[in-house]
């Protein structure tokens, strides 16, 4: 399985105050308790400002996402935005649900 | 690659040495419990089951416990039943026999009470700590090892630190011709895809699909969403958000491997190599299984902390984050969090893990097995009739 190559690729590069598990993710986690207004310098020179603060291990949104849109972790599908996500938002239970295990 | 473990009649091999008591119901459990306390070196293993069962839960409830008794890490058994039970004891005691251990079986109203069958009890009992105390371990190859693979109490980092870091420690032990096996169905939905893919054939792609598809069916005929029981709560604060996420993190564990087979809860391997089972998220009971499928050792990764053990084989626990290994040091074995922390990389606490496992087999005991954790938990399909 190409996941761990990947992981791996990304791991190497750990400057940042969030893990990236895979260049197609639009969410990272949080590798330490994140301060609103820290600002993250993200490769290609891209900033984001964390709107909120982000608690240890949870996942902050690095890219915008619509209501309805997938949120991307591990390269995969994990849920939809169930309201439009902005960059540097806590990504959690308020505004994404799953779609498996549950009653349509 | 070698280690050193006990030679077993069947040619399995086991990496403990355990003397094992176990009811084949319910009713006997407490006479199990006085024999145990009565014998150093044996291990009762009480449980809810064995009788008023529909036919597919007694027929569960018979394999695991014929697992149990089979498994490589027990030298002997002692079965005691009431008598008037569904899950019979004699046809316990003698599938498990099959395998040319020493196995015995008190039936409670035979004997005449509970008093006299602990003491008839004891006598067996004492004869086997003696016969297992003479077993010496001997050079083995790591070919012979089962590992399960299991994750508990999790949280965000576990798919980022301490899974994958067991999954390349699960390639390295197929690579020296191990077997791995990966359970947790529940946690499977919506990784799936993934698992799917990675099939040695058709049929055993086909049956992958087929246990997800049938887990989650479970769940929704009775009219309940799966996301209020897993994840569980403590998987939310740990920052899971969806049963996907939690998935995609825990299949992880498995390594990369093509996936031999697919197990129902309980069964015996019949292929080296990745295999999975079907077993819940429920982590006793998916343990349970494992060990009845004949795993002698359980690696376990948490996030969240958990000290669970098991009667009859080292559970091996893998924190995902530093901020709990410090915190429950007493029940942690290996800290996956240097991964989150930068320090080490997925390769060199996988290598780490590979070590320990060998270590381990050879008689190392871990933190869950020092401390004398010894949950057990036989999964059940349906209600008591």
């Amino acid at each position: 399985m190409e996941f761990h190559s990947k992981f791996l690729y990304i791991w190497n590069k750990m400057k940042f105050k969030v893990i990236l598990s895979h260049p197609k993710d639009n969410v990272a986690t949080a590798k330490s308790p994140i301060k609103a207004k820290t600002l993250l310098r993200l490769q290609k020179g891209k900033k984001v400002e964390v709107r909120e603060e982000i608690p240890f291990g949870h996942k902050i949104s690095l890219r915008r996402i619509p209501k309805g849109g997938f949120v991307i972790k591990y390269g995969e599908r994990i849920g939809r935005a169930i309201r439009p996500i902005k960059l540097g938002e806590l990504v959690h239970i308020h505004n994404v649900e799953g779609e498996r295990g549950k009653r349509k | 690659m070698n280690f050193l473990g006990f030679k077993r009649p069947d040619g399995k091999v086991g990496v403990r040495n355990h003397v094992i008591i176990f009811p084949s119901v319910v009713c006997a459990s407490e006479v199990c419990n006085a024999i145990a306390q009565n014998v150093k070196g044996t291990i009762s293993i009480p449980h809810p089951h064995g009788c008023a069962q529909l036919a597919f839960d007694a027929e569960q409830t018979a394999r695991t416990l014929i697992g149990i008794g089979k498994n490589p890490n027990v030298t002997a058994v002692l079965v005691i039943g009431l008598g008037c039970e569904v899950v019979d004891s004699a046809m316990i005691a003698s599938k498990i026999a099959e395998s040319g251990k020493s196995v015995k079986n008190l039936i409670i109203q035979e004997v005449g009470g509970s008093p006299k069958t602990v003491k008839e009890g004891v006598k067996i009992a004492r004869e086997m700590v003696s016969f297992a105390s003479r077993l010496k371990r001997e050079k083995a190859n790591i070919d012979s090892l089962i590992l399960g693979v299991e994750c508990g109490g999790s949280d965000a980092c576990s798919g980022l630190s301490a899974n994958p870091a067991l999954g390349v420690a699960s390639n390295m032990l197929v690579r020296e011709g191990g077997t791995i096996i990966l359970s947790e169905t529940t946690e499977s939905i919506g990784a799936e895809h993934i698992l799917a893919k990675r099939a040695i054939n058709r049929m055993v792609r086909k049956k992958i699909l087929e246990i997800v598809k049938r887990t989650e069916m479970r769940a929704l005929n009775l009219g309940l969403d799966i996301g209020r029981a897993n994840p569980a709560p403590g998987n939310y604060e740990g920052g899971i958000t969806t049963l996907e996420e939690k998935s995609l993190g825990c299949v992880m564990k498995g390594g990369s491997g093509k996936i031999m087979e697919v197990l129902e809860y309980a069964e015996t391997p019949t292929q080296k190599g990745l295999v999975l089972m079907d077993t819940p998220g429920h982590d006793a009971e998916s343990v349970t299984g494992l060990l009845a499928g004949g795993a002698q050792i359980v690696a376990f990764t948490t996030g969240r902390g958990t000290p669970l053990g098991s009667p009859i084989a080292p559970i091996i626990k893998i924190a995902s984050n530093s901020y709990i290994y410090s915190k429950m040091k007493d029940n942690m074995d290996i800290n996956a969090g240097e991964i989150i922390t930068g320090n080490k990389t997925v390769q060199e606490i996988g290598e780490k893990i590979f070590r320990q496992v060998i270590r381990v087999a050879s008689g190392k005991l871990t933190k869950s097995e020092i401390l004398g954790h010894r949950e057990f938990a036989i999964n059940r399909i349906g209600p008591s009739f």
